[in-house]
């Protein structure tokens, strides 16, 4: 934001506020307090660097035909758009402090969602162009492709991400209309977990669809195809790159069509309700106290065996925080159930997908070391929260560091996410494979469980709520994410290894003395670890 | 000038302000007073446009608080009591965006921003090179109150403006706004320091549960009520009148 002798329009003055805000955050935790930030956005330089390292797997698409890989691009451009907008579209749209800041100035509130979503399609076109980067090449490459490939999948890019964030607004916009404001922060969470989920889906069911199929290609009668969102847009591609028939020109209109169409309701017609959605954001009064949804953790919680599990008083009041936090605040709901939706999913379209024995046997070990692992993210998300400096009561506290409350939070993540989810799967693989004979592959990962949950808080940084929303959104969790798959699919590999050699029951012995010793090194550790400084 | 008809706010059953009607003529600073929930902030909260009344109307300087609500947002400045800013940028980077707002060329907001930084006493170097999120609580409300009054409204709203305001800034402020309003600015100033507002305010307007109790000059309604001083009859008026007793009470609890 510099010095300016002329006069800038109200929106590129807002656009100019929205990017800056969304390169450095909107609090200056984090960043250099004492000197204006010169390098601003360096976290996101370091998660288009991830999106353009991710992007390297377009090469395996070296020889297919174009189709192919665009399909691929485009599928995996709306799983990671449709989840990077998600998960900002929240903060960026309704944001409560900004009301006293902005809605007292003379600005439309037209004006005001259009320079949100400029930045918000600005700074998802960037992601997009990380991730597409090889896959240009690659596409350039190949005998379908040619020059003017880059060109069409840079428009088509654009038009996804267009499509992808007034899909997402407009979801909040009818929300607004349809339930109000009584119900709006509890919509909205759910809203954004279902277009998260719905995303994810999509990419990961797209490239299934075409295997089912046994052919690769746009087959003239597969009239089922003009409902994938990504096929759209690689129809584009192929029709712009004129190797396509009218099937591709069918497809890409449909796109296009449907993303005017999308565009024209989210920040036309219903830029009216965005206003009306700001202004109850303001309004204190909820409709009616709601007792006894707030009473029904505590109940819980005086059930045993969570009794006896909560027995120590900080680690109850942390569980209930904790669970007040999941099922009440807005902001922990937006980042947290949007976020690990993704990662719940993935199991289940990996369990719809299996077909032979081994690989029902990876299958299942995946999916249980896959949710085994789930704490570590969302004990991660959870150390986020726009009331970070309330966090400085346990500080306050006689405790001489954060582990009794990490023990409540870890058990609230336990109880309220992981122990469902693993739930469902075994379920799913009951049902799924008609019986029990592969329940058993369950086991590494619920094993396992106990070490994860620990890894996150072992090192007593970890404290609930304790650090800004600007935090949180970092290229290191993505990493480590990546760390969590691939140890998850070490785990899977080593268990299916011990059941084909006939050595499952060692193995999980092993397993087990192995976690029960690490278990407790790690809480050791743990327990004696002390408050860090304050920045 | 601020007129205000039966001006009435209902979150769901609740009303949180009721058929509140009153006039303040250019130059006048009125005191809005009322204890915790009465409904203050909901009124000025509408009277700058950010929340849309239920029913009723107001004007601020003639124009239409619900059909033109863009003319009264460039006539009105308000001073929140969040004090919120967008920590994330400089002090000046903040004030330059308010007054782009504001459609006040560069070089016109960067010289009145000069003016109120001298003022409040405010080293130039702080505004540019530290992130407000690194201001102190009292340096932070001294730049929420210059994004305020940088593009020189007719109107001003300031709720609870000197928290966080050392005791000489508080006096610098209490005499600008009255220097504010010699100008014939009209200022409407909610606050809990009673005595700030008995001294610096020529007429309170008192209310609870979102409905108005009183409307007069300090000295009339304390005389006419026989309170002694504005706080008395603040108290006597919205029921804390019991409240010494209450904390007597309070305080035979810990005893050991």
């Amino acid at each position: 934001m510099k010095e300016n002798s002329s006069v800038l329009p109200p929106g590129r003055v807002l656009r100019r506020l929205f990017l800056t805000l969304f390169l450095r955050g909107r609090s200056s935790r984090g960043l250099q307090k004492s000197g204006a930030p010169k390098t601003v956005g360096s976290k996101l330089a370091l998660t288009l660097l991830f999106y353009s390292l991710f992007g390297l797997m377009a090469t395996m698409f070296i020889g297919q035909p174009l189709f192919v890989l665009t399909v691929y691009l485009h599928s995996m451009t709306l799983a990671f758009l449709g989840m990077f907008i998600a998960s900002s579209a929240g903060e960026v749209l309704f944001n409560k402090e900004e009301a006293d800041i902005l809605m007292h100035r003379p600005i439309d509130a037209r004006s005001l969602l259009w320079s949100k979503i400029g930045v918000m399609v600005q700074v998802s076109l960037w992601v997009a162009a990380a991730f597409n980067l090889v896959g240009l090449v690659v596409g350039a490459a190949s005998p379908d492709g040619g020059w003017l490939f880059p060109l069409a999948h840079i428009l088509s890019t654009a038009t996804e991400a267009l499509f992808c964030t007034s899909c997402i607004v407009l979801t909040y916009q009818l929300c607004l209309r349809w339930f109000g404001r009584e119900r709006l922060d509890a919509l909205m969470t759910t809203a954004q977990v279902i277009v998260a989920v719905v995303v994810v889906m999509g990419g990961q069911l797209a490239p299934q669809l075409f295997r089912f199929r046994g052919r690769i290609g746009v087959p003239a009668h597969s009239w089922w195809m003009a409902f994938i969102p990504p096929v759209w847009f690689a129809g584009f591609d192929e029709a712009l790159t004129g190797h396509g028939g009218p099937m591709s020109w069918i497809l890409a209109s449909v796109g296009v069509g449907i993303t005017a169409g999308l565009l024209l309701l989210a920040f036309g017609k219903l830029a009216r309700d965005y206003e009306r959605g700001l202004q109850t954001l303001q309004e204190a009064a909820p409709a009616r106290p709601q007792r006894s949804r707030r009473r029904w953790a505590e109940k819980l919680a005086n059930v045993q065996p969570l009794r006896w599990w909560l027995r120590d008083p900080v680690s109850r009041a942390s569980f209930l925080l904790m669970t007040a936090y999941l099922t009440r605040d807005r902001d922990v709901k937006l980042r947290v159930y949007p976020g690990l939706a993704p990662f719940l999913v993935m199991p289940v379209v990996f369990l719809v997908g299996m077909r032979s024995g081994v690989t029902i046997d990876f299958g299942v070990a995946f999916s249980s070391a896959y949710l085994a692992a789930m704490p570590v993210l969302a004990l991660n998300l959870l150390q986020y929260s726009q009331q970070w400096q309330a966090a400085d009561v346990f500080r306050s506290a006689p405790l001489i560091g954060p582990a009794r409350l990490c023990h409540g939070a870890r058990r609230a993540v336990l109880c309220f996410l992981i122990f469902p989810a693993l739930l469902v799967v075994s379920l799913l693989v009951w049902f799924g494979s008609g019986g029990g004979q592969f329940l058993a592959m369950l086991l590494p990962g619920i094993i396992a469980l106990p070490i994860y949950s620990l890894l996150p808080v072992v090192r007593g940084r970890w404290a609930p709520l304790s650090q800004p929303t600007e935090e949180a959104r970092s290229a290191g969790r993505a990493v480590s994410m990546m760390g969590v798959m691939l140890s998850s699919m070490a785990l899977a590999g080593v268990a299916v290894a011990a059941r084909t050699l006939g050595i499952l029951p060692w193995f999980l012995l092993v397993e087990a003395i192995l976690s029960i010793a690490l278990y407790v090194i790690l809480r050791s550790s743990m327990n004696a670890a002390r408050w860090q400084p304050l920045e | 000038m601020i007129s205000v008809q039966q001006l009435t706010k209902k979150f769901g059953a609740q009303v949180a302000v009721d058929a509140l009607s009153f006039e303040v003529p250019a130059g006048q600073i009125v005191g809005f007073l009322g204890p915790n929930g009465a409904g203050k902030t909901t009124t000025l909260k509408m009277l700058t446009g950010m929340l849309e009344p239920t029913s009723g109307a107001a004007s601020i300087q003639g124009f239409d608080l619900v059909r033109q609500t863009l003319d009264v947002k460039r006539h009105v400045g308000f001073v929140p009591e969040s004090g919120a800013v967008f920590e994330s940028l400089t002090g000046l980077e903040y004030l330059q965006m308010v007054a782009a707002l504001y459609g006040i060329p560069g070089q016109a907001a960067l010289e009145r921003i000069k003016q109120f930084i001298a003022f409040f006493d405010l080293s130039f170097e702080t505004l540019t090179d530290k992130l407000l999120g690194a201001y102190s609580k009292g340096m932070r409300r001294k730049v929420v109150i210059t994004a305020a009054l940088l593009h020189n409204p007719p109107v001003v709203f300031f709720d609870e403006p000197l928290d966080g305001l050392d005791a000489n800034a508080a006096v610098g402020f209490k005499t600008l706004i009255q220097t504010l309003a010699r100008e014939g600015k009209t200022i409407v100033y909610s606050s809990h320091i009673l005595d700030v507002v008995e001294r610096v305010c020529e007429r309170v307007i008192i209310i609870d549960k979102g409905k108005m109790l009183l409307d007069g000059a300090p000295e009339e309604l304390v005389a006419a009520h026989g309170s002694g001083t504005l706080e008395r009859l603040f108290t006597q008026m919205t029921g804390g009148s019991e409240l010494e007793q209450r904390a007597a009470d309070f305080a035979k609890t810990f005893r050991p």
